[in-house]
Formats: C-alpha cells, sequence, structure tokens
C-alpha cells in the first residue's frame, strides 16, 4: 500500500537555536503514529517540515522511497500531505464549501470560467458524508465550534485527495466528547489506509487511539514504542528524561482566617451563572475545568474587565461590583491573563516599560515626567526577585523566552502590592525549568499573605498548588475538593462526571 | 518575599545597554538632512545666503511640522487624523471672523481658534470611540463637515490684513530676547515650533501619558488589560492633533495675513509624510519625536532647495514621494524587531552566541 512518508535526519535550527536535531521517523500506511514531548521538544516544528510549511535545515524527506523537497504546502497537498493546524483557520464569512475548496474552487467550461456553485456543494456534502458528519455545507464558517472545524479540516484533506494526515494538538481544545467524535473519524481513515499521525498531551488519549508513539525531547528522537509495549511510567519518563515522581502535594496551608475575596451569585449573563466563593488571605484556591467551560470569563468578570450582568464581588469586605480594571488594580486585585502575547504583555516594548505599567503611579516624578532612574531601580528588583534571565533591562519581551516573558508578567503585578493575584494558566508555553520557579513563586506570594485564585488546565499543576479546588462545568461550579481529597485524578473525574449523560456531581 | 536571594539568580543585576532615546532611524535622517542642506548650499545658487536666510527658509515649512507633531500622536496610537487640513482651515477662518465681524482682540480670537480645534479633536475622537467608526472613515467624514464650515463662515470676501503684531507671528523674528548678535535672525516660528518638538519629545519618551500612548498603539488589548482607560488615551490624542493643527492654521494665516477656506488642505498629505519618514509605524506603538522633527526640516528644506533651484513644484513632489518609498524599504530592511532582510544576513556573518531565547 503506498503512503509511507519517511524523514531521515531532519534537522532545524532558528537563528542560533537548534530546534532538531536530526530526527528520524516513519509514517506508514493503516497506522497511527504519536508525537508526544514536552514544550519545546520541536514537535510542531517537526510536523511543519514535514507539511512543508517550513524548510528543514538539513535531513531528508521520502515519499514511497522517491526523494522528497517541498517548497510550500500546497506541494504538500500535491503530494497528498495535509497538516490540520491546531486552531483551524478557516475564513470566518466563507460557507463551509466554500471554505473547503478556498484556492481550488471548481470552475465550469468557457471563456469566463465561472465558479460551478452545484459541483463544489456536492463535493463538499460527499466529503463530509464520507466522514459522517452532519454539518450543513452553505453554514457561515464562523458559526462552526474548534470541533467542527477540525472535522471539515479532515473532510478537507480528503477531498484535496491527501491520504497522509497530521494533526497538530487536534485533541487540546476540544471536550471529551468531541475527542472521542474526532477519534472515530481517525479510526474510519486509518481502515481505510491513510497515513496518520498526531501530536498530544494527554496520555490517555495516546494511548488509546495510537499504534506506535514516538517521544521527541530537547529536538531527539529519544524512544519510539510499539503498541504492545505502551507502557505510561516509561513514557512519561522518557518525555522529561527523569523518572516521574509522584505529583508533590503542599503539606502546608498558608490560609489564615481574613476573607480577602469574596463572589455572590456572580453571573455575566451567558458563559455562566450564579458563581460563588471566598477566598482568604494565603490561600491558594484553584479553579478546575474543561477548556471552554467558563473559568476566565468568571475570572475577567470579577477583575472588571468584563461586565457582570447580576452578583456582588467584595474584596477585603468592601463592594467592589462594577468598578473596571483600572480601579481595581488600584484596590489591590490583579489578573495574570491566559493569552500572554495579546493581554498579558506589549512584546515590542521593554522589559522596564512593560514590569512598570501594571501601576505607573509608583514611579517617581521629575517634573512630571518619568524618572528614568527610579524606574530602572523598579524593574532591576523585579527582575532579580523574579529570576528573569536577560541580557539587559532594555531587552525586548519578544526577545525573552516564554518562561521568561511570564516572570516578567509576573513582576508586572507582583510588584504593585497586590492582596488578590489571579492567574490564568500561570505556566502555558513555560518550559520544565521556569514552571517549577513559577510554583515557588506563587507557593512564596501564599506564604507572604497574598490571596491568588489559579486557574489551569493541568490537574498535576492544581494539586501541586492548591489548598482547595472548585470545578467548573458549563458555567457552574460543580465540586469543591480539599485537603487529601485533592488528587490529579479526582480533579479531572471533579468535572468529568460533571460533563457525563447522567449529569451526576462527585467530588 | 523569601526568594530575594536564591542561588541561581542573576549574578550581577542587568542595566541598559543603551542610553540614548534615539536609534539609528534618527541618525540616518539626521545625515540626510545634513546631505540635503549642504548640497543645496553648494549646488543652488541663492539657497545660502547667510544664516538669516538659511533660517528664514523654515518660514515656509514649519506650519506643516506643527501639524506633524500633533498628527504623530494620533499615529502613535495606531490612528489617523485626515481632518488635520479641514481643522486647520475651519480654526483661522473662525478666529478671523471673530476679530473682524466681532472686534474680538486678534490674539483672543487665536486663543479660541486654538480651543475650538481641541473641541474638533475630541469630536474626531468621539465618532470612533461612540459609534465605533475605523479613524481613517472617521476623520475623512469629518474632515468634509469641517471644511465645507470653513467654506461657509468664510464668506464671499474673508478678513485680511491683520494688525502687525499678529503678523509677526508667521513672518518676524526673535528681537530683544535672545543676544543682539541674533537679532533679525531667528524666526518666530522657529521658536514656537522648538518649543512644541521639545515638549511633544519628553511627553512620548518620559511622561505617563506617552508610555500609556506608545502601549495602546503596540496592543490596545494588552493597555486594556494593564489597567489603562484606552479611550482616554485616544481622546487626548485627537484633541492634541486638533489643536496643533489649528495652531498651524493661525500661524498660516499670519504668514500670509489673510485667510480662505481652503488654506488648510496642503497640510495633510505632507504632515503624514513627515511623520511616516520620521519613522513612526502607522500601525502604532513605533517611532520618536525626534525622527519627526528631523523629518519635517529634511522635507522642509528639500522642497525649498528644489524651488530655488528652479525645479518645478512636480518634479519636487515625485522626489518626494520617491524619497519616502526609499526610506522605508531601508527601514524595512534594518527593522527593530530583527526580522529585516539586512539583520538575517548580519546574523548569519556575526559569530554565533549561546541560544538565550526557546522558540516553539
Amino acid at each position: 500500500m503506498p503512503g509511507l512518508y519517511a524523514a531521515q535526519g531532519i534537522r532545524k535550527s532558528y537563528g542560533t537555536v537548534q530546534v532538531l536535531k536530526g530526527v528520524s521517523l516513519d509514517l506508514k500506511p493503516g497506522r497511527m503514529v504519536t508525537i508526544m514531548g514536552e514544550n519545546g521538544a520541536g514537535k510542531s516544528t517537526l510536523f511543519k517540515i514535514l507539511a512543508g510549511q517550513v524548510p528543514p535545515s538539513g535531513g531528508t524527506l521520502s515519499l514511497d522511497g522517491a526523494p522528497l523537497a517541498l517548497a510550500s504546502p500546497s506541494a504538500a497537498h500535491a503530494r497528498g500531505i495535509y497538516l490540520v493546524p491546531q486552531e483551524p483557520a478557516l475564513l470566518p464569512e466563507l460557507s463551509v464549501a466554500e471554505t473547503m475548496f478556498v484556492g481550488a474552487l471548481p470552475t465550469r467550461r468557457g471563456p469566463l470560467g465561472r465558479v460551478d456553485w452545484t459541483a463544489m456543494r456536492a463535493r463538499a456534502r460527499a466529503a463530509l458524508d464520507a466522514l459522517e458528519l452532519p454539518i450543513a455545507v452553505d453554514r457561515p464558517a464562523r458559526t462552526l465550534s474548534i470541533a467542527q472545524q477540525q472535522q471539515v479540516e479532515c473532510a478537507k484533506a480528503l477531498l484535496r485527495g491527501c491520504r497522509i494526515i497530521l494533526f497538530d494538538e487536534p485533541t487540546s481544545p476540544l471536550t471529551s466528547h468531541e475527542v472521542e467524535h474526532l477519534f472515530s473519524i481517525i479510526r474510519r481513515l486509518r481502515a481505510d489506509g491513510c497515513t496518520l499521525s498526531f501530536i498530544s498531551h494527554r496520555m490517555d488519549e495516546v494511548l488509546e487511539i495510537s499504534d506506535e508513539v514516538a517521544v521527541l525531547r530537547d529536538g531527539l528522537l529519544v524512544d519510539v514504542v510499539d503498541r504492545p509495549s505502551f507502557d505510561r511510567t516509561r513514557l512519561l519518563s522518557q518525555m522529561v528524561g527523569r523518572p516521574m515522581k509522584a505529583v508533590p502535594r503542599r503539606s502546608v496551608s498558608n490560609a489564615r482566617d481574613e476573607v480577602a475575596l469574596e463572589v455572590r451569585g456572580l453571573s455575566d449573563g451567558a458563559r455562566f451563572h450564579d458563581v460563588g466563593f471566598s477566598l482568604r488571605r494565603g490561600e491558594v484556591l484553584g479553579l478546575a475545568g474543561l477548556v471552554g467551560a467558563g473559568r476566565t470569563e468568571i475570572a475577567e468578570t470579577v477583575f472588571g474587565i468584563r461586565p457582570a450582568a447580576a452578583g456582588e464581588v467584595r474584596l477585603g469586605g468592601e463592594t467592589v461590583t462594577g468598578l473596571d480594571c483600572h480601579a481595581m488594580i488600584r484596590k489591590g486585585l490583579v489578573y495574570v491573563p491566559e493569552d500572554r502575547a495579546r493581554h498579558g504583555a506589549v512584546l515590542p516594548m521593554t522589559i522596564t516599560e512593560n514590569v512598570t505599567s501594571g501601576l505607573l503611579e509608583r514611579v517617581r516624578r521629575r517634573a512630571g515626567l518619568l524618572s528614568a532612574r527610579d524606574e530602572t531601580r523598579i524593574s532591576a528588583s523585579a527582575v532579580r526577585d523574579f529570576r528573569v534571565r536577560c541580557a539587559g533591562l532594555d531587552q525586548t519581551l519578544r526577545e525573552l523566552s516564554g518562561g521568561n516573558q511570564q516572570k516578567v508578567v509576573f513582576a508586572k503585578w507582583m510588584t504593585t502590592g497586590p492582596r488578590v493575584a489571579i492567574l490564568d494558566e500561570p505556566t502555558r508555553g513555560v518550559d520544565v525549568g521556569a514552571k517549577e520557579e513559577i510554583y515557588e513563586m506563587i507557593d512564596a506570594m501564599a506564604r507572604d499573605g497574598m490571596a491568588l485564585l489559579v486557574i489551569s488546565s493541568e490537574s498535576e499543576e492544581l494539586v501541586r498548588l492548591c489548598d482547595r479546588i472548585l470545578s467548573v462545568y458549563e458555567g457552574r461550579i460543580v465540586a469543591e475538593l480539599s485537603g487529601a481529597g485533592i488528587t490529579p485524578a479526582a480533579v479531572a473525574r471533579s468535572y468529568l462526571t460533571a460533563a457525563a449523560p447522567s449529569g451526576g456531581v462527585a467530588a | 518575599m523569601d526568594m530575594r536571594a536564591p542561588a541561581n539568580a542573576n549574578a550581577v543585576t542587568p542595566r541598559n545597554r543603551r542610553r540614548l532615546p534615539v536609534g539609528g532611524w534618527e541618525l540616518a535622517l539626521t545625515g540626510l538632512l545634513a546631505a540635503v542642506v549642504v548640497g543645496f548650499g553648494a549646488a543652488a545658487p541663492g539657497f545660502y545666503t547667510g544664516p538669516a536666510s538659511l533660517l528664514g527658509l523654515t518660514e515656509n515649512f514649519l506650519p506643516f511640522g506643527l501639524v506633524a507633531l500633533g498628527l504623530s500622536l494620533v499615529i502613535l496610537t495606531g490612528g489617523i487624523d485626515l481632518s488635520v487640513g479641514a481643522v486647520a482651515s475651519l480654526s483661522a477662518v473662525l478666529a478671523a471672523q471673530l476679530w473682524s465681524r466681532f472686534g474680538v482682540d486678534i490674539w483672543a480670537a487665536a486663543a479660541v481658534g486654538v480651543a475650538l480645534g481641541g473641541v474638533l479633536g475630541l469630536v474626531n475622537a468621539g465618532v470612533i470611540l461612540r459609534l465605533g467608526i475605523e479613524p481613517l472613515i472617521a476623520t475623512l467624514g469629518t474632515s468634509f463637515l469641517y471644511g465645507s464650515a470653513a467654506v461657509a463662515a468664510a464668506g464671499a470676501e474673508p478678513p485680511s490684513g491683520f494688525p502687525g503684531g499678529f503678523t509677526a507671528l508667521g513672518t518676524g523674528t526673535v528681537d530683544g530676547v535672545l543676544p543682539a548678535s541674533l537679532a533679525g535672525l531667528v524666526p518666530i516660528q522657529l521658536v514656537v515650533f522648538a518649543a512644541f518638538a521639545v515638549l511633544f519629545s519628553a511627553l512620548v519618551a518620559r511622561s505617563p501619558f506617552g508610555r500609556v500612548l506608545v502601549m495602546v498603539g503596540y496592543s490596545p488589548d494588552a493597555a486594556r488589560y494593564s489597567g489603562i482607560r484606552t479611550g482616554r488615551v485616544l481622546v487626548t490624542a485627537y484633541a492634541v492633533s486638533g489643536a496643533m493643527a489649528s495652531l498651524a492654521g493661525l500661524v498660516l494665516a499670519s504668514y500670509y495675513d489673510a485667510v480662505r477656506p481652503d488654506m488648510g488642505d496642503v497640510l495633510l498629505l505632507t504632515a503624514i509624510t513627515m511623520v511616516v519618514l520620521g519613522g513612526v509605524s502607522i500601525f502604532g506603538g513605533e517611532g520618536t519625536v525626534a525622527g519627526v522633527v528631523v523629518s519635517v526640516l529634511v522635507l522642509g528644506f528639500l522642497r525649498q532647495g528644489m524651488l530655488i533651484a528652479g525645479f518645478s513644484d512636480m518634479v519636487t513632489t515625485m522626489l518626494t514621494g520617491a524619497i519616502l518609498l526609499a526610506s522605508i524599504a531601508v527601514k524595512n530592511l534594518f527593522n527593530r524587531r530583527g526580522t529585516g532582510l539586512a539583520n538575517q544576513i548580519w546574523a548569519m556573518i556575526r559569530r554565533p552566541e549561546p541560544p538565550r531565547a526557546n522558540p516553539s
């Protein structure tokens, strides 16, 4: 059966940073090969090279034994290779059928070469039907969920005659139900003899769907395992390069009696309803849940950047409902957003400018102008306290790694002396070493008496950090875990049970 | 916090590496300015007949510079103000009418004119923020409104023949304040422009307002999440742009000793060119007032030199367009984010450094 896609000694450098250091991998027809590895291991880069999006710095690709040079994604499509991106970028204003045919619209014969809309719709319908996808072809693409967009991408791949399909972390934005649906499509494609590969972090999914698992670490392929010898512990330890410890759990709580933040009956009228909790000084409270459960919306409403429809927010006993985030920051409530590049930091500005931007009033003035010396002093001490690795305070954030960017964003808020801090996915896009440092910083802030609300999609992270965990499902708090009840499995179970058809709540 | 002395922290506190607020772009423009002035001085008889004539040339183009200073604030936010020409005309016409019809003192009328410019800027900001209209469209629309209001206010015979004190604003020199050796040398316009240039430079580079202005320009979302009331920043920027345009209109009125309802029309495109050539990105955030100031002088002296050398307006305009395109192309080759072609070539030649950042 044709469709053997082989990579031999693939290397890739960006500037002086080597991302891939010689990776050889065979993708075979009728098999699903999963690429695992930590952030920065080079998984996405490998996929981009396989799909013709970036050229390799060295190494060769071959298809069924013949060498292959891919100049562009469309060249890859022509050879039958298709990459489904993590968050598909369908053109929002076009119909489903149109997005599937973008760049290759079927035309009628004749001098005008008019688009053959009837044929287009019929062929789009057929491709969707082949995967048993009940999506109307005339729907505007913007009305599709991310899961449906991925499904359309799969149909699009088939439509272009692509038999080698790569999925870049398809499951991370999906609910478990949607993951099941995607997997049924993948099984169908596999039975049909397609060559498949995907990237995932979720062990359970990997063990369920894969025929073969390849583990990347620091740009090298460290292990390739066949289905019969799958072993959770082995894969995990291969990924991080050291044996996994059981998730460490904080033995002491720093929580004091004094309530720092109290939320009652908060709703935004759309994404979440009747949310209530209280957070004490020194306490670390976690918000667990699926991506899209409404946790970020809750945090943004508390912070005052998103309007509340009903409910009350009290900060240290004072009612602050309805204040904007400018006022909230000055009352001592700060929010470290999930999307660092868009909301958390201004990447083209310097470390110093970013650090002081959270509260410019604290910089001393001379004749109404910001004192450069005082600004440097604030920034230098922030960089020291938060262990930011940089060449100079006037480096732009764009030049720093994800972990160091995140430390700067932490420094920006924590140096304003807040009473309450909301941390939304505090370690997203951060490498393993920096992750542990950030955990230590969060512990230290709690010891100092700061009240912390942590949103995370990694159960292990919440278990590591939190005194108490609230589980959010579809905009409602469905469970509360505390003390010995906090384990990664219990955290995941707490919201997944709510997602089960019975709708039961487990704690 | 008890992480004050971690074992693996930076051994030495990192310092700033750059001290000057100006970068390569500003220096390159200064070189270009020197080339223009020296070049015309040598090749065009009549361009340089003494320091007084050289400084006197600036009276022909500094109104453009005043508009460019105000406009640079708006462009730094990532917006645009196409109404500056109409604002200049309307303010000048109304101030002149206040003086001629209602007998208001000319300086008081001028002050009302500048204040009116600020109000027109507020209207622009209101249209952009309240009605949610793109700055380009919003200010295009208001420029028609303001422009026709100026025509209506001017009437059949617009006022002219202002008192001598007022015409000195556009054509006089500073005497008495400066040392006697400089008497008759420095145009009042130049002093006004220099004062605003210093003010705006400090405002953008080091004031709290300038900092949030640049933040809003680079990333309105990040600014909002940092608790910055972005609407207020935009309102201020458009109001300042309107007031500066009015000031330019009044200087023009003084220079011509007359007003016309279309007198501001020439200001717009040249002022935008000055701001962009000065290194301010039309996407917002990037750029310095120093660059804009030098670019005002470059384009101003270039135009005056070409006219003195006997070239037609058409050739001069063509050359301005070519310089704008060429300089932006050069700037993109060396852009600050280090992704330009020239930077990449340089990175290949340079000795490799140990990796610092980790992409992906």
